[in-house]
Order: structure tokens, then C-alpha cells, then sequence
């Protein structure tokens, strides 16, 4: 397993659109995905409970990848996160 | 063939198409526990369901933002796993199941604190719908399917029904239920499609597909018509084109009488595309924006940029003024992501300016959106539902400090914007003289105010005949309400439906209104009549038609044969 830790940029935080593209991103990696946000874990390939957390803008979040393809998928979703999501 | 004959109307031409009825689904509840052996068939249906509503989702997500939305929610992974996993172990069918999983969706969206997500639970509302309708084979908008030209047959249409019309096919509408100033009346009139509302007992006589004709203007339904009816019918079509030719030629022409008396001829819209048709017409300005359809049309309250966003395109748009009206919500219309409480009287309930006074934050919000516009044309503001001089003053205080706000932002604004009220309410008659010092013009309701006035429900259609601007309370009022406009030196408009009826051209010049505003597509025919008539003239007998006693009176006065 690998994970990295990141904040969250977006202005109004994970709003529909920022999620809907962040569980795209995830869904199209073939790792199991966790994201940590405090005390929970979520899982990111769901746009109903990425919206659900209510992750603020400038949140530390950490993604944890597990699987055959677990460090190209880390990055893609750091990357992600951290280009802004569409926004 | 069978010949309809309905009596009140106020839509006019004539349309022929086929009978499309329009029926809302019907979801059952269905709560059945399964056997071990029927968990994979219920797995399978719920899983055909998604597939055929995100084949559905993805053609509408196309040239709807908001369906690319529900499309990720269709296809969710939880939500898929919620579903399985009551099918299962919970041994609960398809529609059980995903009834149970959207449910607690819903109960996080709905107590989450952030205003924005917790509207998001129309949306699971919306998409659990489609899926619901899906697994039990109904259509889940009921407008699909429709091809060719048909005239819309419903029981009533709701203004969310309204929203999602297909207009390409729609030639006319008649409704069992409703008033000439129902919604569909209104919207029927903004698109210049004919409308006959209040047709009894029209969906037991009438087949879906069946061929129809019907003549707003005279009144009539005709359902499989014979061959040469038919004819008959296509040939008055052909006429009326013609005189919509002759009308077109008016465009360009002012609003003037024969002996040189101007009126502004406006046009009511509720929304761009209005305004790019009012355009066509050759309006001289917008006397009512209705503002409505930015909150009705959305999955929250619209933001001040997406609101700016539109008012400046349609002060853009607009070479004359354009007056918007502020949110008047409540009554009939109501928001999909605001929960009203259920009122016994809505329409002596909580809306408009009531509830713009209260929620103050969207008021202002609204408020500072029109201020920003007014930079870009000659915006005016006015206040729905006004009671009192209280009202008024607390609404102009808002507005104050908007003003105040934007200055400090050094943000851009008409410094001196007009704010303007409607006279709709039997309270701003008789105040009307107070209220005429604290406003820059009065724009009169005749809708709200003929219902106000008369305690008649102008939905209700068992007193439908009782609705009648043209009784001497309703004339009286305005007159006194044009009166104190002018003693003020204030201009009087008027946006209700009586502006635009021909009948009542001749009476309201006479009376001295300034500015007539009605839908963009009965704008033409007023101006034919006014130019055919003389000031000095229609204000004898408008004189003559004050001091009148009953409607019938009223009628002979106006020469309206009845």
C-alpha cells in the first residue's frame, strides 16, 4: 500500500462538480482507494459518499492506494487533487 | 366527430394535431421480501434499470449540466452497493431496496450543514425517481415520445410540468382543470400557441392520438373531424397567417392613436428567450421580468453572479427599460430544494415580498444582482404583494443597503435606478395615494388584484365566471390608482392579463395608463387597435365607463358584446 497527504483547494470545497470528477478519476484506477479525513475513511469512487464527508476547502486529506498499479494510481489522484479538479 | 363548446376563453388561433394526453406516472409502493432464489433476478432488474437510466442520463447530460450529475450518482458504487446488499441479506426487492438505500442518502444530504449539499438531495430524490419509474416500467418524464404535431391534453400543468416541455411538437394546449389566468394560459400566451382551460370532462372524450381541432378564439374543440372540416380549419390557419403578416408590418410603427396620444407597449417575459421573442414584436421596453424562473428552473438559490449573469444579458438585450420584478414565489409556485410549509391559503400566504422580507440574505442577493445590472441598461426594480408603507419601507431599506455595500466595493450601479411596486392587493388601492409619494412608478397586477378584489380564486373553475376585470370595482380601483400615479407625477403601467385584452384597449387608454405590458405575442393586436383609436374619445368613455354600476353596464359603455 502507498498514501500521500494533501489538501484541498477548491474554493467551495468537495462540491458536486469537484466530487464528480475526483470519483471519476478514482473509478477508472483498478487500486482499492481510501480517502482519510480525520477519523473517517471513504471510499472515492463514490460521488454520494465524497459528497457525503462535506470536505471543506483546506482540509488535509490522505490517500491511501492499494493494488497491482497502486503508484501510478496514487499519482494520478494526487495530481487530481491537486491540479483543482476541473475547477 | 364531436364538437366541444367551451365559453370563457382568452387565448386566441387555432390550432390541428393529434391528442397527446399527458399522464403522470403513477409509482406504486412495493415492499414484497424475496425467496434466496429471487435475490439474483432482483439484482439483474435493479442492474437493467441503471443501465437504461444512464443511457437516458447521458443523452440529457449533453445540453444539461445538471444531468452529468446525476448520471455519476446512477451509476454510484455505493449507492449500487446499498441496493445489493438489502437485496441479499435484507431479502427486499428491487424497488424496496433502493427506496431504503436512497433514504439514507437522503437523511445525510438533508442534515449536513452546508446549505448547497443539502440541496443536493433533490437530486438523489430526482435520480431515485428515474430509477423507480424505471424498474417499474413507467415513464419518468412524460413528455417523451412525442412526435409530429399534437395538442397537449392534461388534466393541469404545473409550472415544474412547464419546465419540462418539449415545444418543438406542441401546437395548443387544453386542460381539464385551471382558469384563463392559470399557469398554462400564461405560459400558452408567452409561446402565442392557443390554450382552451377549464374543458370539462375533456379527458374521458378524447384518445391519445386522436386528431383534434381546436379554436381558442371562438371557443371550440372538434375531435375527429370529417375530411372537409378539416379543410375548413386548415384554410382559417392560412387566414390567420395572413393577418399575422399584416400585424408584422406594424413593428416598426409606434404605439400612437390617430390623434397623437403616445403609450409605451411593453412586453411581460420570464426569461432571455421571452425577451429575444418579445424583440420580434417591436416592444418598447420590459414592463415585467418575471424573476421566478431563475429559482424554479434550478437546483438552488441562484447565486448573484449566475442572477447578474442573466439581467445583464436582458438589459443588454433591451433598448428601453426593463422593470424586474423581485422573487415572487409561494402561492402556486414553489421551489424543488425549498421546503414550504403546506398552507390552507397560499395564495393569502407566505410569498413574494413576504418572503423576501424574511429570508433576507436571498433578497439581497437578488437586490445586489439588479443594482450590478443597472449599470448595463435601464433597469428598473419593483416589489411584488405590497401591503403596507411598512413593507415598502423595510424592502427599500434592503435595497439602501445593497447600495451602500456596492458603493464601498466600488462596484458599478445606476446610482439613480427607479423602484417601482406592483398594485395588486385590495390594501395598495386604497393606500394608493401614500404609497404614490415613496415610489417612482406603480406597475398594476390586474390578475392578482381581480382575485383580491373580488375574493374570487381565479384557479377555482366552478367560479370561474365570477372572475371579471371588468366589474366597476376592479375599473374604479384603477382609475384611482392611475389618478394618484399622475397627481404625483408618477408613470402607472399595467402587467396583469387585462393589459393585453383587446376589449380593454379603449378603456385604459381613456383612463390615462401609461404603459401597457403584456405577452410579446398579443402585442401587435393592441397596437392595431391603438392606432385605430382617438384619446379624446376613449377618455369620454372611459369617464362614462367609471361611474358605471355593474359589468353589463360597463360592457354597453365599451360597445363589448357579451
Amino acid at each position: 500500500m502507498v498514501s500521500q497527504k494533501t489538501t484541498v483547494n477548491n474554493a467551495s470545497g468537495l462540491h458536486a462538480r469537484p466530487a464528480s470528477e475526483l470519483a471519476k478519476v478514482c473509478t477508472q484506477c483498478n487500486s482499492d482507494i481510501t480517502i482519510v479525513v480525520g477519523e473517517k475513511r471513504i471510499n472515492p469512487k463514490s460521488i454520494l459518499i465524497l459528497m457525503s464527508a462535506a470536505i471543506r476547502s483546506g482540509t488535509e486529506i490522505v490517500v491511501e492506494c492499494n493494488g497491482a498499479t497502486e503508484k501510478e494510481d496514487l499519482e494520478a489522484v494526487i495530481n487530481a487533487i491537486d491540479g483543482g479538479l476541473g475547477e | 366527430m364531436l364538437a366541444i363548446n367551451v365559453e370563457r376563453t382568452t387565448s386566441r388561433g387555432i390550432a390541428i394535431g393529434r391528442a397527446f394526453l399527458l399522464e403522470k406516472p403513477q409509482l406504486k409502493k412495493v415492499f414484497d421480501t424475496i425467496s434466496e432464489q429471487e435475490i439474483p433476478t432482483q439484482i439483474k432488474r435493479y442492474e437493467e434499470a441503471v443501465t437504461c437510466a444512464e443511457l437516458e442520463l447521458g443523452k440529457l447530460a449533453e445540453t444539461n449540466e445538471i444531468f452529468g450529475a446525476h448520471l455519476e450518482m446512477v451509476k454510484d458504487i455505493a449507492l449500487y452497493q446499498g441496493v445489493v446488499e438489502k437485496i441479499r441479506a435484507g431479502r427486499q426487492c428491487a424497488e424496496a431496496a433502493l427506496d431504503a438505500t436512497a433514504a439514507e442518502f437522503l437523511f445525510i444530504f438533508e442534515s449536513m450543514e452546508d446549505e448547497y449539499m443539502r440541496e443536493r438531495a433533490s437530486d438523489i430524490r430526482d435520480v431515485s425517481h428515474r430509477l423507480m419509474c424505471l424498474l417499474q416500467g413507467v415513464k419518468h418524464n412524460p413528455f417523451e415520445g412525442m412526435t409530429g404535431e399534437v395538442i397537449l391534453i392534461a388534466r393541469d400543468l404545473t409550472p415544474s410540468d412547464t419546465v419540462a416541455l418539449d415545444l418543438t411538437h406542441i401546437k395548443g394546449f387544453i386542460t381539464q382543470e385551471g382558469g384563463i389566468t392559470s399557469h398554462v394560459s400564461i405560459l400558452a400566451k408567452g409561446l402565442g400557441l392557443p390554450a382552451l382551460v377549464g374543458v370539462e370532462e375533456i379527458l374521458s372524450m378524447v384518445k391519445q392520438d386522436d386528431m383534434v381541432i381546436m379554436d381558442a378564439h371562438a371557443g371550440s374543440i372538434i375531435l375527429q373531424p370529417e375530411e372537409d372540416i378539416l379543410k375548413q380549419y386548415h384554410d382559417k390557419i392560412e387566414e390567420q397567417r395572413k393577418h399575422q403578416e399584416a400585424l408584422a408590418q406594424l413593428k416598426s410603427l409606434p404605439a400612437v392613436t390617430r390623434d397623437g396620444k403616445t403609450v409605451q407597449l411593453c412586453a411581460n417575459v420570464g426569461g432571455i428567450k421571452d425577451i429575444k421573442k418579445a424583440l420580434e414584436y417591436g416592444m418598447d421596453g420590459i414592463g415585467l421580468f418575471r424573476s421566478e424562473f431563475l429559482y424554479m428552473d434550478n437546483s438552488h438559490f441562484p447565486t448573484e453572479e449566475e442572477q447578474l449573469l442573466v439581467y445583464k444579458e436582458a438589459a443588454q438585450l433591451c433598448s428601453g427599460e426593463i422593470t424586474i420584478r423581485t422573487l415572487d414565489i409561494g402561492g402556486d409556485k414553489a421551489l424543488s430544494y425549498y421546503e414550504f410549509e403546506v398552507e390552507e391559503n397560499p395564495f393569502l400566504g407566505w410569498r413574494a415580498i413576504r418572503i423576501s422580507l424574511e429570508l433576507k440574505e436571498v433578497f439581497k442577493t437578488q437586490l445586489r444582482a439588479i443594482l450590478r445590472a443597472s449599470a448595463y441598461g435601464e433597469v428598473r426594480i419593483m416589489f411584488p404583494m405590497i401591503i403596507s408603507l411598512e413593507e415598502l419601507y423595510d424592502a427599500k431599506e434592503v435595497l439602501e443597503e445593497c447600495k451602500k455595500e456596492l458603493q464601498q466595493e466600488n462596484i458599478d450601479y445606476n446610482k439613480a435606478i427607479e423602484v417601482g411596486m406592483m398594485i395588486e392587493t385590495p390594501a395598495s388601492i386604497l393606500l394608493v395615494e401614500d404609497f404614490a409619494r415613496e415610489v417612482d412608478f406603480f406597475s398594476i397586477g390586474t390578475n392578482d388584484l381581480t382575485q383580491y378584489l373580488l375574493a374570487v380564486d381565479r384557479g377555482n373553475k366552478k367560479i370561474s365566471h365570477l372572475y371579471n376585470s371588468f366589474h366597476p370595482a376592479v375599473i374604479r380601483s384603477i382609475k384611482r390608482v392611475i389618478d394618484a400615479g399622475h397627481q404625483n407625477s408618477i408613470k402607472v403601467g399595467m402587467c396583469g392579463e387585462f393589459a393585453g385584452d383587446e376589449n380593454a384597449v379603449k378603456l385604459l387608454l381613456g383612463m390615462g395608463l401609461d404603459e401597457f405590458s403584456m405577452s410579446a405575442s398579443v402585442l401587435l393586436n393592441v397596437k392595431e387597435i391603438l392606432r385605430s383609436l382617438s384619446y379624446e374619445e376613449a377618455k369620454e368613455i372611459a369617464e362614462r365607463a367609471c361611474q358605471m354600476q355593474t359589468s353589463s353596464q360597463i360592457y354597453a359603455v365599451l360597445g363589448i358584446h357579451r
